[in-house]
C-alpha cells in the first residue's frame, strides 16, 4: 500500500522531467503523443544561442556572489542566533527559519521595485540590485543550516573548553568555531547556488535586458520551438541536480 | 599556593537560586569534592570560579593573585567538562596541544608534552585518533590531560564521571586521582555522588541551597555530619524525630533510648541519626537500647545484608547492614547514636 502510493508519487515527479528529457532529444513535436525522430540539433541550438549563453554567465556571476556576500553575513548571524538564543527565547531564530516561507519572493520583488525605481535609488534593473536580492532571499537557508550544526555540535561547550584553555572571543572563533562549521557552510553554499541559479520570479521582476538570468530567458524559449525550450530546461535542471546532490553529500559526511 | 573564595555571591536572575557568601580555600595540591543535590549551586561554584558566569560579587584568589575579575581566557584554570568537550575537528594529539599552541609553545615542545600526559593516561597509542573513534573513557581522559597540559594553577572538574558506564567510573576515579597527586593539582571536584566524594576528596564541602554546610575530610563528615541536611546526603543512615527525655536519654515515640545528650536541655527536640553498620543483630536480652520488631525487606549485597527492620510503633523502619538479618530483634549502642540539633 504505502509502496503503491510512494511508486504513484515517483511517477508524478518524474513524468514531467522524463518528457522534457524525451521533448529535448525529439524531433518535431505537434500534437502527437511522443515527438518524431531524434537529434541533438536543439543542445547545439542551445550553444550557439548568444543569449542563452550570457545568460547562463549571469546566472552564474549572480549566485557566486550571493554565496560570497552570505558568507560574510550568515556566519555571524548564526552565531549570534546561537548564542542570543540563550538569553532571549529564539524568537529572533524562528524569524529567520520562517523568513522563506512567510515572505514570498514575488513581494519581495514587489518591494525592491518600488523601493529602488526612485530618483534617489535609481538602481532597478542593476546587477549589483539583482545579486543584493538574491542574497537576501537565500541568505534564511545557509543561515538555518549553520545554526541546525551549532546546535548539533554544542559550540558553547567547546567554546567554553577553549576559553579555559587560555582562548580569547576572537581565538575561540577562528580556531574552534569555523572549523567545526566547514562542512555545514560548503554544504549551505551549494545549496545557495542551486537555489540562485533556480530562482525565476525575483529575477523576472528585477532583471534589465542586458544581465536576464537563465531562468528569466528560458520563459521566453517556450513561445518559440519546444525542443530548444526542453533543451534549455534540461540544462537548468543538470545544474541544480548536481548542486543539490553535491549539497546532501556534504552533509552526510559530516 | 591556593584557591581561596571569600563571600562569593551569585543570583540568577529572577530567581533565588545561585551562590550565597560562599567562602572556601582549597590548598595547594588538595583535593576538594563539592557535593549537594541538584540545584544546590555546586556547578554554579565552576562556573564562577573558571569565570564562564560573571557578575558576581565577593573575590576568587589564586595562588595569592586575585582574579575576582579576569576574564576566563586569563585565569590558567584546568576545566574538565561532564560532556568531555573535546574538539571534534582536531586529533586526540592537538586536543591535548590546543592549550600551548594559544601560549605559543614551539610545535615539537607541545607535542612532546601531549606525549608525556597521553604516556601517564595509557593511551600513547591513540595521539593520531579521531576523537569521535574513542569511547567514553577515554574521551574524558584525554580531557583530562588537556586540562593538564598547561600547567593549571587550579584544576576545576565538572562531574567528570556522571556520563560514563558505572563499570569504567571506578577506573577513572584512581586514574584522576593519580594524576592529580603526580602534578600536584589543587583542585575542585564537583560531583553529586557522595561515595565518589568520600573515596577521591581530601576534603568535602557540601553544599545545600547555595550555602556551605560543612566542610571537613571524608571521615568526619561520615561520622560527624553537622547537620540533619548533610547526614541525609553522605552515607546511608535512618534519621528519627527525637526529644531529650533525660540525662543521655532521648524519646524516639516508640522507644526510649540511652545516647550522649552532651549539655542539651530536657524536652529539646533534635534527629538521631543511626549508620546501618552500628546496629548489633539479635542482641543479648540485657542489651542497651534493644528493640524488638521484625525484618520487612532484605538486600542480598555479597559479604552484607542490607534490611529494613521495623519496630511497633514506628512509622520509619531502620536501616541495617550485617552478614546476618536480623530475626527478632536489634540494637543500637549509645556511642553510635548521633544527635543531629535541628
Amino acid at each position: 500500500m504505502i509502496r503503491g502510493v510512494a511508486v504513484v508519487y515517483a511517477i508524478y515527479l518524474m513524468l514531467p522531467i522524463a518528457l522534457l528529457l524525451v521533448g529535448s532529444f525529439g524531433g518535431l513535436w505537434t500534437n502527437t503523443l511522443l515527438p518524431t525522430g531524434v537529434t541533438t540539433r536543439w543542445y547545439a541550438d542551445l550553444w550557439e544561442d548568444t543569449s542563452f549563453r550570457k545568460a547562463f554567465v549571469s546566472s552564474l556571476t549572480v549566485a557566486g556572489a550571493a554565496c560570497a556576500i552570505n558568507i560574510f553575513l550568515a556566519v555571524p548571524l548564526a552565531y549570534s542566533l546561537y548564542h542570543g538564543a540563550h538569553r532571549r527565547g529564539s524568537l529572533a531564530a524562528k524569524i529567520v527559519s520562517a523568513m522563506p516561507v512567510a515572505v514570498p519572493t514575488i513581494t519581495l520583488g514587489f518591494g525592491y521595485m518600488i523601493v529602488f525605481n526612485t530618483d534617489a535609488m535609481p538602481w532597478l534593473g542593476s546587477l549589483p540590485l539583482l545579486i543584493a536580492a538574491h542574497a537576501i532571499h537565500t541568505l534564511p537557508y545557509l543561515t538555518n543550516t549553520l545554526l541546525a550544526d551549532l546546535r548539533h555540535l554544542r559550540l558553547d561547550q567547546l567554546e567554553s573548553a577553549a576559553a579555559t584553555l587560555g582562548a580569547s572571543g576572537w581565538q575561540q572563533f577562528y580556531s574552534i568555531v569555523l572549523p567545526n562549521l566547514r562542512q555545514s557552510l560548503l554544504s549551505g553554499l551549494v545549496m545557495v547556488a542551486a537555489i540562485s541559479v533556480g530562482e525565476f520570479n525575483l529575477s523576472n521582476l528585477l532583471t534589465s535586458f542586458q544581465n536576464r538570468t537563465y531562468p528569466v530567458v528560458l520563459l521566453q524559449a517556450f513561445y518559440g520551438a519546444t525542443g530548444f525550450a526542453c533543451a534549455a530546461t534540461v540544462i537548468l535542471l543538470v545544474l541544480a541536480s548536481v548542486s543539490a546532490l553535491f549539497s546532501s553529500a556534504l552533509v552526510k559526511k559530516s | 599556593m591556593s584557591l581561596e573564595l571569600q563571600q562569593l555571591s551569585y543570583q540568577y536572575p529572577a530567581t533565588t537560586q545561585g551562590v550565597h557568601a560562599l567562602s572556601l580555600s582549597v590548598k595547594k595540591g588538595e583535593l576538594v569534592a563539592v557535593i549537594g543535590p541538584s540545584g544546590s549551586g555546586k556547578s554554579t561554584l565552576l562556573k564562577l570560579i573558571s569565570g564562564l558566569t560573571t557578575g558576581y560579587s565577593g573575590s576568587i584568589v589564586l595562588n595569592g593573585t586575585d582574579i575576582t575579575h579576569l576574564a576566563v581566557h586569563q585565569r590558567n584554570l584546568g576545566m574538565v567538562f561532564q560532556s568531555y568537550a573535546l574538539f571534534p575537528h582536531l586529533n586526540v594529539l592537538d586536543n591535548i596541544a590546543y592549550g600551548l599552541k594559544l601560549r605559543s609553545v614551539s610545535t615539537s615542545e607541545r607535542h612532546a608534552r601531549a606525549m608525556e600526559l597521553l604516556g601517564m593516561i595509557d593511551m600513547r597509542d591513540f595521539a593520531q585518533r579521531s576523537v569521535s573513534q574513542l569511547s567514553g573513557g577515554q574521551q574524558q581522559r584525554v580531557a583530562l590531560a588537556r586540562a593538564l597540559a598547561i600547567n593549571p594553577s587550579a584544576l576545576l572538574l565538572d562531574e567528570p564521571l556522571a556520563a560514563l558506564d558505572a563499570s569504567i567510573r571506578g577506573h577513572l576515579r584512581d586514574q584522576i586521582c593519580k594524576l592529580q597527586r603526580k602534578y600536584e593539582a589543587t583542585t575542585l571536584l564537583i560531583t553529586h555522588d557522595q561515595e565518589e566524594a568520600l573515596s577521591m576528596a581530601d576534603r568535602v564541602a557540601m553544599l545545600k541551597d547555595g550555602r556551605l554546610l560543612q566542610l571537613a575530610t571524608p571521615q568526619e563528615i561520615y561520622a560527624a555530619p553537622a547537620s540533619k541536611a548533610v547526614a541525609e546526603f553522605v552515607g546511608l543512615s535512618t534519621i528519627l524525630s527525637a526529644q531529650i527525655c533525660g540525662a543521655d536519654e532521648i524519646d524516639v515515640g516508640f522507644a526510649r533510648l540511652r545516647a550522649p545528650t552532651d549539655r542539651r536541655t530536657v524536652g529539646k527536640k533534635l534527629f538521631a541519626l543511626i549508620r546501618p553498620e552500628h546496629v548489633q543483630v539479635d542482641p543479648d536480652a540485657s542489651a542497651i537500647n534493644r528493640l524488638h520488631g521484625q525484618t520487612t525487606a532484605v538486600r542480598f549485597l555479597g559479604a552484607l545484608n542490607r534490611f529494613d527492620f521495623s519496630v511497633p510503633g514506628s512509622e520509619k523502619a531502620i536501616l541495617a547492614e550485617a552478614a546476618r538479618v536480623a530475626r527478632e530483634a536489634i540494637a543500637i549502642a549509645p556511642e553510635h547514636i548521633r544527635l543531629l540539633d535541628e
